[in-house]
C-alpha cells in the first residue's frame, strides 16, 4: 500500500483562510438566500411558490396591481415612516442626553439608577404587554402612534450604549468648552453631538431598523386600518384565508427597502460608530 | 495681567483631602511652575484656579476679586491642555474663534485676533485644516493660540509639553519661553519634568501631597532645598543621599561621619543646627558636585556599577559600603570611571545636611 502523501507547508497555511472563507460563504448564503427568495417569489403566482418554484415567473406586475388594490399603500408607509423617524428620533435624543449624563456626572446614586436601568433590560417585552396596554388605555391611547412611541423612546440598550461611546469622549474637551464659556447643553449640542457623530448614525439605523419592523406591540395597540404599519398590513394580508404570497413578498419587498436605504446611506458612519466614534 | 493669591485653599473628596490648605502669592506677569510627582495635586490645585474643581475651603482671588463660585469663562483664564483638547470637528480657525464667537464678539475683532495669534505662532498655512491633520507640535501651537485670542488675565498650563517627543518637546519649550516674553502675562504652569520647571519658571512651587513643600526662584530650590524631597526633585539626575551620624556638633558646624564608614567625615556648617551627637543624619551631594580625589573635605570609595558616556559629560552609576546608590557626573576624565572601585572627592561645601525626617539642617 503506498503511503499517502503529508499535507505540505503550503496546505496548512492556506487551510485557515480556506475555513474562514467557507465559513462566511456558509453564513452569506444563509443571510441573503431570503432576499433572493423573496425577490423570486414576488415574480409568481401564489400557487407556484407554493410549488416551491425557485426561477422568476411573469406575474410581478399582476402582484404590483394586485398589492396596491388592496393596500393603501401611501397611508401606510405615511404610518411606518412617521412612527419609526420619531421613535428614532426621540429615542436618540432622550437616550444620547442619558448616556451622556449618566457617564459625566458623579454622584453616590449614579451606578445605582444605571444598574436599575440595566436590569430593565432582563424584563420580557411580554411581561410588560398587559400593564403597558392597561396605561394606554386608562391614557386614552389605544388606536394612536403616540402609543407605540411612549414606551420605546426610553431604550435601556441605547442609553447603555451612548454610556459605553461617551467612555471615549475626551473629558478635556469639555473642560475647554466649559473654559470657552459653554454650558452643559451647549458643550452637549455644538461639542458632543458633532464629536460623537457616528455613534449617533448607529443608534440612528439601529433604532430606526427596530422601530420600522416593529411588530408586537403595534399589532396590540393599532386597531384601524387607518393607523397600522406597514408590518401590520403585509402581517395581515398573510393571515387571510387564502392568502396571496405573490402579494405578500411585493409588500415584504417595499417593506425591506426603506430599512435596507437607511443602511446603505449609513452604512460607513454606522461601522465607525460600532468601532468608536472617538479616535 | 492679574495677580492670583491663594489662601489656605484646600480640596476634599469625601474624606480624602487632595490639596492641603495652600497659600500662595502670584504677582502679575510672573511665570509660576507648580511641580511634584504624579498624584501630588498640582493639576488640582490648577483646574481649581481655572473653576473646572468647586474649592472646597479658601479664597482664591485673581486680579482682587474673589472666584470661588464665578463661572471658568468669567475669571479672565484661558488653559491649555496636555491632549490639547481642540475640537476635532473644527478647522484651526474655528477652534482659535470658538470661544470670542461665543461671547458675542463682532467677526471682524474675531478675525483679527486669530490672524494676530496665528501671526506669533506661525501657524499661517494650517488655519484651514482640521486637528487630525496636523502633527503634535502643531495640534499644541493651536492650543496656545487659542487661549492668546481670549487675551486672557491669566494663561494656566497643564502639563503642555508630555505628550511631545523629546526634541519638540526642547523647541516648544522655548517657544512657551518667548511666548512669555512676548505677552508679558501671568501663566502658571503645570508639569512633572523638573527641566521644564527649571527652564521656565520665574518662581516654583515644589507639591507633594496635596502640600506646598517649598517656593521659589529656580536656582534657590536648586542651591538651598529645604528638604530631602526638593532636593531630590531639583536637579537632574536628583541629588545623592548618604546615610550618615552626627559626630561632633560645634559652634556654627555640625561633623558627620559616614554610616560603615567612620573615617569619612565632613564638617558642614550649620548656624543652628536641630540635631545632636549620634543622630542618624543624611549628607546630599548632586552628581555634578564630586570632586576628583584629593580635592574635597574628604575622599570616598565607591564601588562602580556601570557608567554613561554621553559625550559631554559621563555618568557614574555606584554604590558605597552602606549599600545607597549614587551618581556620580565626571566631566573631566572619561578614562577615570573604567575601573571597579572610583575615589572622588566629597565638599562641605557643597553637600547638604538633612535630619532623620528629611529636614534640612542649617
Amino acid at each position: 500500500m503506498t503511503p499517502t502523501p503529508a499535507p505540505s507547508a503550503r496546505t496548512w497555511r492556506f487551510l485557515p483562510a480556506a475555513s474562514t472563507y467557507i465559513a462566511l460563504s456558509i453564513a452569506a448564503f444563509v443571510s441573503l438566500f431570503p432576499f433572493v427568495w423573496m425577490l423570486i417569489s414576488a415574480t409568481n403566482t401564489s400557487i407556484d411558490i407554493i410549488k416551491g418554484k425557485t426561477s422568476f415567473g411573469d406575474a410581478f406586475s399582476t402582484n404590483v396591481t394586485n398589492f396596491f388594490t388592496l393596500v393603501d399603500v401611501p397611508l401606510v408607509f405615511w404610518n411606518s415612516a412617521k412612527v419609526a423617524i420619531l421613535t428614532t428620533l426621540l429615542t436618540i435624543a432622550v437616550s444620547s442626553l442619558a448616556g451622556y449624563g449618566f457617564e459625566m456626572f458623579r454622584s453616590k446614586m449614579r451606578d445605582h439608577i444605571y444598574s436599575l436601568v440595566l436590569l430593565t433590560l432582563m424584563v420580557p417585552f411580554a411581561a410588560l404587554m398587559i400593564p403597558l396596554f392597561m396605561m394606554m388605555g386608562r391614557a386614552g391611547l389605544i388606536n394612536t402612534h403616540v402609543a407605540i412611541l411612549l414606551p420605546t423612546i426610553a431604550s435601556a440598550f441605547i442609553i447603555f450604549y451612548f454610556r459605553q461611546s461617551t467612555k471615549a469622549f475626551p473629558t478635556e474637551l469639555r473642560d475647554a468648552a466649559k473654559v470657552d464659556g459653554l454650558k452643559e447643553w451647549q458643550i452637549f449640542l455644538y461639542i458632543y453631538v458633532p464629536v460623537m457623530r457616528s455613534t449617533f448614525a448607529a443608534a440612528f439605523v439601529i433604532v430606526f431598523m427596530t422601530s420600522w419592523n416593529n411588530y408586537l406591540w403595534p399589532l396590540i395597540v393599532l386597531q384601524s386600518n387607518e393607523t397600522k404599519t406597514i408590518t401590520l398590513v403585509v402581517s395581515s394580508l398573510a393571515s387571510a384565508y387564502y392568502p396571496d404570497f405573490g402579494v405578500v413578498m411585493i409588500g415584504t419587498i417595499l417593506a425591506t427597502l426603506p430599512t435596507l436605504l437607511v443602511f446603505f446611506i449609513m452604512q460607513r458612519q454606522f461601522v465607525a460608530g460600532m468601532l468608536g466614534s472617538v479616535k | 495681567m492679574a495677580d492670583v493669591r491663594l489662601t489656605e485653599i484646600r480640596k476634599s473628596f469625601g474624606a480624602l483631602d487632595i490639596i492641603k490648605g495652600v497659600d500662595l502669592s502670584i504677582e502679575t506677569g510672573e511665570f509660576v511652575v507648580f511641580v511634584g510627582p504624579s498624584g501630588c495635586g498640582k493639576s488640582t490645585l490648577l483646574r481649581m484656579i481655572a473653576g473646572l474643581e468647586d474649592i472646597t475651603s479658601g479664597e482664591l482671588t485673581i486680579g482682587g476679586s474673589v472666584m470661588n463660585d464665578v463661572d471658568p469663562s468669567k475669571r479672565g483664564i484661558a488653559m491649555v491642555f496636555q491632549s490639547y483638547a481642540l475640537y476635532p470637528h473644527m478647522t484651526v480657525r474655528e477652534n482659535m474663534g470658538f470661544a470670542l464667537r461665543f461671547a458675542g464678539m463682532a467677526k471682524e475683532e474675531i478675525e483679527r485676533r486669530v490672524t494676530d495669534a496665528a501671526n506669533i505662532l506661525e501657524l499661517g498655512p494650517l488655519m484651514d485644516r482640521k486637528p487630525k491633520a496636523l502633527s503634535g507640535g502643531q495640534r499644541q501651537r493651536v492650543a496656545i493660540g487659542r487661549a492668546i485670542v481670549r487675551n486672557p488675565d491669566v494663561f494656566l498650563f497643564d502639563e503642555p509639553l508630555s505628550n511631545l517627543d523629546a526634541e519638540l518637546r526642547v523647541h516648544m519649550r522655548v517657544e512657551i519661553a518667548k511666548l512669555h516674553k512676548t505677552l508679558k502675562s501671568t501663566i502658571i504652569y503645570v508639569t512633572h519634568d523638573q527641566v521644564e520647571a527649571m527652564t521656565l519658571a520665574d518662581k516654583i512651587v515644589v507639591l507633594r501631597a496635596g502640600v506646598v513643600e517649598q517656593v521659589g526662584a529656580p536656582l534657590d530650590l536648586y542651591d538651598d532645598p529645604n528638604n530631602t524631597f526638593v532636593a531630590g526633585f531639583i536637579g537632574s539626575p536628583r541629588m545623592n543621599f548618604l546615610k550618615a551620624q552626627v559626630a561632633s556638633i560645634a559652634p556654627g558646624f555640625v561633623t558627620v561621619s559616614l554610616a560603615n564608614q567612620p573615617d569619612v567625615q565632613l564638617r558642614l556648617p550649620a548656624a543652628a543646627p536641630s540635631v545632636k551627637v549620634g543622630d542618624e543624619v543624611s549628607i546630599g551631594v548632586r552628581p555634578e558636585h564630586f570632586r576628583a580625589a584629593g580635592q574635597g573635605d574628604a575622599d570616598l570609595v565607591v564601588a562602580v556599577d556601570v557608567a554613561e558616556h554621553l559625550g559631554n559629560t559621563s555618568y557614574v552609576y555606584a554604590h558605597v559600603s552602606a549599600g545607597e546608590r549614587i551618581i556620580i557626573e565626571r566631566a573631566e576624565s572619561r578614562s577615570a570611571i573604567n575601573r571597579e572601585k572610583l575615589t572622588v572627592g566629597l565638599s562641605a561645601a557643597s553637600s547638604f545636611l538633612f535630619d532623620s525626617a528629611g529636614t534640612r539642617v542649617r
